[in-house]
């Protein structure tokens, strides 16, 4: 339904998106998932045809968004990162102002922007100007906008930023009402969100594709990881405790990946010792520590979250790229 | 089209909810009416010096034509007013559109971009056309004391819409190529009295120069339409200068999308 290929856009030296490739499937919900700068936006803007790429091209429905711009925009709804509104006009009026730029046929103006405004749950200030609305609302009078026309294709980019945990809530609930009826492309840097709504993620970092997955792989990949955190005292320790001893000590660990120590303003020690998966290194390490003599203040195991398998992936690009 | 009218038709409507347009429509009908019973009460007066003139001596050097005196010297400040009010209803055009982010609506959405500028010109133009008509009830003074001059009224307004829609499309350039509506209206103010007055260059009379500047000035072309002359020549200029700014209206919108942000 949507297919990028080889998809580039350079500001001068700067490359922001590099030779992105992916398809999105009829009826998918595609999760784009980077941080923030990653790219993101600026893709968006390519493929719903507001920025024109360096290289590559997009498809929409069958129509390249350059030979036939009008035939694939016809076939996209849009939601910037922000809202594009007019303040000054009802809601109601807005619709229909945005039905007519998306060739709606006239006729049929009035009950789409109905449903729209059902659909998207914003019947009560229909009539009200958006000036007046709050954030939520104009959240949700973006997504009535982007929904109008009935588009196959959706683009949101970051639908839930700014929002408040309750409207973040509601908002993606609508989003998934839309599936089924849209092919959506989504882009966020909220992980939950992704899990919660996508078919599939795509993560990008510095505008190159790190991983696509379906979100259950990738949690799968997460946990491919596990790790645990030690907290030592350095204060009235029978042996003196440095950061670079404790690195040391608990790399030479058998089933050890990585350790990460990081020294405390309060003056304690933050270990953090990451294995393959399956092994547990909460005993040896706790052996470890109480017998070389430090103090343990804290020790608990953890499964690493969406957050940190984005992290790690996002990671490794930065020092690849250093 | 369908696209052009709605843009249009936002426009306007946005126009009325802005303190702005109410403003300028507001000063600009006050001013003209000042303007027009001040030049009518001086006129009248002058003809009725002439007239006891007439009567006491048989004969006075005023000669005047006190209708079409007075359109002409009222239509020459109404071009003056509306150089002052267009940049005000012009800086927002497409500043305001980026500002608010719904330029990204209108380039994401079917539309090609001489809609999009066909549309705010039309818009802009219909507003110019509202604020203009007000003044026309005024001639009814005239028609009071003597004749309407109809022909002279009418060649009077086209030549104030024609001005007004050649300064709307300058306008709409400047206003395409502004972040910031200040800068946007300060830019639009610049090319709209340099052309105003551009015929005022202190060249040397009769050279090559003065005839090019004179040509150029919209002040030197403006002048027939008030004394109720329709010359084509005066029509083609101001129809090239709106062509000639939508165009590159046209061509800077669709630059926009080039720009990061």
């Amino acid at each position: 339904m949507i297919c990028l290929s080889h998809l580039t856009k350079q500001y001068g030296a700067l490359v922001a998106v590099d030779d992105l490739c992916f398809d999105v499937r009829e009826g998918e919900v595609l999760g784009l998932l980077g941080p923030n700068g990653a790219g993101k936006t600026t893709t968006m803007r390519m493929v719903t045809g507001f920025l024109p790429p360096s290289k590559g091209r997009v498809r929409i429905a069958g129509y390249d968004l350059y030979d036939s711009p009008i035939q694939a925009k016809r076939r996209v709804g849009y939601l910037p990162e922000q809202p594009p509104l007019y303040p000054d006009m009802t809601v109601r009026r807005y619709l229909g102002f945005v039905a007519a730029l998306k060739d709606l046929p006239a006729g049929r103006t009035k009950s789409a922007v109905a449903l729209a405004i059902e659909r998207a749950r914003i019947g009560d200030v229909a009539d009200r100007r958006i000036a007046t609305l709050s954030k939520g609302y104009r959240q949700r009078v973006g997504l009535a906008q982007a929904i109008v026309h009935e588009p196959p294709v959706l683009v949101l980019d970051e639908p839930t930023s700014s929002l408040d945990p309750k409207q973040r809530y509601e908002v993606r609930e609508l989003i998934s009402e839309l599936r089924g009826r849209h092919t959506v492309i989504l882009s966020t840097h909220i992980l939950p969100e992704v899990s919660d709504v996508a078919d599939r993620v795509v993560i990008i970092s510095r505008g190159r594709v790190m991983a696509v997955d379906t979100p259950a792989r990738l949690a799968e990949r997460l946990r491919a990881r596990e790790s645990v955190r030690l907290e030592i005292g350095t204060g009235g320790a029978a042996t003196t405790v440095s950061p670079d001893g404790v690195r040391e000590a608990l790399a030479a660990l058998p089933g050890v990946r990585d350790v990460h120590v990081h020294l405390n303003p309060s003056g304690t020690i933050d270990a953090r010792i990451g294995s393959e998966v399956g092994v547990d290194l909460r005993a040896e390490a706790a052996a470890l520590v109480t017998g070389r003599g430090w103090p343990l203040l804290g020790l608990s195991g953890e499964s690493p979250s969406l957050e940190e398998i984005f992290l790690a992936l996002t990671r490794n690009e930065d020092e690849g790229g250093a | 089209m369908r696209h052009v009218l709605a843009i249009a038709r936002r426009e306007i409507e946005s126009y009325f909810v802005s303190p702005i347009a109410y403003a300028v429509m507001t000063v600009f009908t006050f001013v003209s009416g000042l303007f027009f019973s001040n030049m009518l009460v001086y006129y009248v007066r002058q003809a009725a010096m002439a007239d006891a003139q007439v009567q006491k001596f048989g004969r006075s050097d005023l000669q005047l034509d006190v209708p079409t005196v007075v359109l002409a010297q009222f239509f020459q400040n109404e071009a003056f007013l509306l150089m002052l009010a267009v940049p005000l209803l012009t800086m927002g055009l497409v500043t305001d559109e980026r500002r608010k982010g719904t330029l990204e609506l209108l380039m994401t959405s079917p539309v090609r971009s001489i809609e999009i500028v066909g549309g705010k010109f039309l818009g802009a133009f219909a507003f110019l056309v509202l604020m203009v008509l007000p003044v026309v009830p005024m001639f009814a003074f005239m028609g009071a004391g003597g004749e309407w001059e109809t022909g002279v009224v009418a060649s009077g307004i086209r030549g104030l819409f024609l001005l007004g829609g050649a300064q709307i499309a300058l306008g709409l350039l400047v206003s395409s190529l502004c972040e910031n509506m200040l800068v946007s209206a300060i830019g639009t103010y610049g090319l709209v009295v340099t052309l105003q007055f551009v015929d005022t260059a202190g060249a040397a009379q009769g050279s090559l120069w003065v005839r090019v500047l004179g040509s150029l000035s919209f002040y030197a072309r403006h002048l027939n339409s008030t004394r109720g002359v329709v010359a084509i020549a005066d029509i083609v200029y101001f129809v090239s200068w709106i062509v000639l700014g939508l165009f590159l209206a046209q061509r800077s919108v669709d630059a926009l999308r080039f720009k990061r942000s």
